[in-house]
């Protein structure tokens, strides 16, 4: 796994109070439903805080999955 | 309400810094809760909003989980403001909320917010019927937050000569909110967003991102800083607000040592480095006299030369007739600290005790860490607003009784002396020749009812906090009394010192409160109270029985026989409960012969 991923999956792990090594390769927000929009704003703030990056507003409000969090978070 | 339990975890009560990342606050709330003991207190709040306010959950969480309290937040629809209080299955409604808050910004009020021109009237109408209707609603208690000023005006640098100015217009619209809970203490009360806004500034207030992505316009400060008022306000409902403020004298009333520089050598001068430091922060202190805060000294220094300072030197503004009590000798601050409590009557864990000495505060917090203590800062300029910052005495009603305690703690150092003549706890008592006037409690009494019940917490036998709203329902209903006893001595007057409230249920009389200030304690007073109050229900109601209950917390332990001395049996038991009956109509008991009850 990716340094970006490992990242990734710890902030989620956070957030979610669950194992972020557990969460499926294809998590989204349609198939984790606890994974809401307010969720989404707690996640985006959390890993904007924990990575010292910043996301713009069309990431926050394209990003649905695992998948492009990660690699939204990868090219910062 | 579901507080009524309500045990602070952390005792020793220092300002807990929010961990750096959000992800680290929601893990660190989580874990507390699961640390949390089953059964622990909750406080259910719901907000009402025509915003996204749902980021403020980790913070409420974290900061109330530090009580070891777990909140139960949830929402009104955005901007559904009406039907949420007329609907009976709105989340307002639906459960009974400890608290609500409003979360209500302009923007979202009047569509016309922010166009030239724009005046504060069609807001101010609106917010009047809305505060109408919550006024009209059963909610025991409302928080009413202010609104937020521009933080640019359109006018640019120069000065604004147009009447209609944006900032001028919402400082209307904030005097009217703040009026109107200011009229209504005993239900409503303000967390001052534009206060917060100004304190912290625009740029740890407001996040414009989400904002304009999802309606939600606060960053992680403003959020932090609005569940710490919300947690004062909990707090100062049920009990937990401290009471008594212990200070050290050289370098925390003055900069220099007293038995070394002399009066002349020490600092306090209004207009001097550093002397104007402690004099602004000795102003604090005057505030908090003036809110019922009781003040005592604890310093190891010569009696006499400390009171030299306070009766003479021109720039120290506490005087002798501030203080409650003293510990000056030389001591460890402990035992002395220790003593205190117990000869003010009151419990440790409502001191907080200010000193620049940190081997002294390391040992209170060693020996006795259920006082709050607090260090002068290194950054000497910070100390002025150190007691108001951490907001621990924060009250939110203050009754007019507040403003007289000092009085009553000076007259009760008067009475010690006697006691310490009579050898004999009879002949004390028959020599204070106390009066006590047992009635109900009438409309000008009931903020103090109120108060009592939030406050005391080792004479109570059921610990329920009421609000004021309660109260005076309680007072209103034809199937509840709510009493008061006001007493005097010879000394001076105690004042309104204890409350009992009974529900009537069936043919049967329910005391669902008893409770007696500190300041009445060990006076025998409870018996007389709990023998008149019976006698006069029984010229109101036809009763066949009386039933009564304590409910243990970690206070109250001194009450625990007390319904058996008055003759009451256990008629059940449990953990959290036990509860009395009495056989017949009144305890066979006699009244104490040294306490008149006055009939005015």
């Amino acid at each position: 796994m990716q340094e970006v991923e490992i990242q990734v999956r710890n902030v989620m792990e956070k957030v979610f109070g669950i194992s972020g090594l557990e969460m499926p390769a294809d998590t989204s927000q349609k198939s984790f439903p606890r994974w809401d929009s307010l969720m989404h704003m707690n996640l985006i703030l959390a890993l904007e805080d924990e990575l010292g990056i910043e996301f713009s507003d069309d990431e926050i409000a394209s990003i649905v999955s695992l998948q492009e969090l990660i690699k939204a978070v990868g090219i910062k | 309400m579901s507080i009524q339990s309500y045990d602070v975890k952390t005792t020793s009560v220092e300002v807990h810094r929010m961990p750096a990342t959000l992800s680290d606050v929601i893990a660190g709330a989580d874990r507390m809760e699961l640390l949390l003991a089953a059964g622990s207190a909750t406080y259910s709040i719901c907000f009402i909003r025509n915003v996204t306010i749902e980021g403020i959950v980790p913070y409420l969480r974290y900061r109330f989980l530090e009580d070891g309290v777990l909140p139960l937040i949830n929402y009104g629809g955005f901007g559904t403001l009406k039907q949420d209080l007329l609907d009976s299955g709105s989340p307002l409604n639906k459960a009974k909320n400890d608290l609500i808050v409003t979360a209500l910004m302009i923007e979202e009020l009047d569509p016309d917010f922010g166009f030239p021109q724009w005046t504060g009237t069609r807001t101010l109408e609106i917010l009047k019927g809305f505060f109408a209707d919550l006024e009209e609603s059963e909610h025991p208690l409302i928080a009413l937050n202010t609104l937020l000023l521009p933080n640019y005006t359109a006018t640019g640098t120069g000065v604004s000569t147009d009447s209609n100015d944006t900032a001028n217009e919402i400082d209307k619209l904030n005097n009217f909110i703040r009026g109107w809970a200011n009229k209504r203490k005993d239900r409503f009360c303000l967390i001052d967003w534009s206060l917060i806004s100004r304190r912290i500034g625009e740029s740890s207030s407001m996040d414009y991102r989400y904002w304009y992505l999802s309606k939600s316009p606060f960053k992680r400060e403003f959020l932090d800083q609005l569940a710490l008022s919300i947690r004062t306000i909990m707090r100062s409902i049920s009990g937990l607000t401290k009471k008594c403020l212990v200070l050290d004298c050289d370098n925390t009333l003055w900069a220099g040592i007293i038995g070394e520089d002399g009066l002349n050598g020490i600092k306090l001068d209004g207009h001097e480095y550093p002397g104007r430091i402690y004099y602004d922060f000795q102003k604090t202190i005057l505030h908090l006299i003036e809110c019922g805060v009781i003040v005592a000294l604890c310093s190891k220094n010569n009696e006499k030369e400390v009171f030299d300072v306070l009766d003479n030197h021109p720039w120290c503004l506490l005087k002798r007739k501030h203080l409650s009590a003293h510990r000056i000798n030389w001591l460890d601050k402990a035992t002395n600290l220790d003593s205190l409590s117990r000869e003010l009557n009151l419990d440790l864990k409502s001191f907080v005790f200010v000193d620049d000495n940190p081997r002294e505060l390391s040992l209170v917090k060693q020996l006795l860490p259920e006082v709050t203590v607090l260090q002068v800062p290194n950054k000497l300029y910070q100390y002025p607003n150190l007691l108001v910052r951490e907001a621990l005495f924060d009250a939110i009603v203050v009754a007019d009784e507040d403003k007289l305690r000092t009085q009553f703690y000076q007259a009760d150092i008067t009475r010690k002396n006697e006691e310490q003549k009579h050898a004999e706890l009879k002949g004390y008592l028959t020599s204070l020749n106390q009066v006590a006037k047992i009635h109900i409690a009438s409309d000008g009494e009931i903020a103090r009812v109120a108060q009592l019940t939030q406050k005391t917490n080792q004479f109570n036998l059921t610990t329920r906090r009421y609000t004021d709203y309660e109260i005076r329902c309680l007072a209103e209903a034809a199937t509840s009394c709510v009493y008061a006893l006001t007493v005097e001595d010879r000394f001076g007057a105690l004042g309104l010192v204890g409350v009992l409230i009974v529900k009537l249920q069936g043919d049967i009389v329910f005391v669902d409160s008893l409770l007696l200030s500190c300041r009445a304690l060990g006076r025998e007073l409870e018996v007389s109270f709990v023998l008149e109050c019976i006698r006069d229900i029984h010229t109101k109601w036809e009763v066949s029985g009386w039933e009564s209950e304590y409910i243990p917390t970690s206070k109250n332990s001194q009450v625990s026989g007390f319904w058996k001395s008055m003759g009451f049996d256990v008629i059940s038991k449990s953990a959290s409960s036990i509860r009395f009956r009495l056989d017949g109509r009144q305890p066979s008991l006699l009244p104490p012969p040294y306490i008149k009850i006055s009939s005015d």
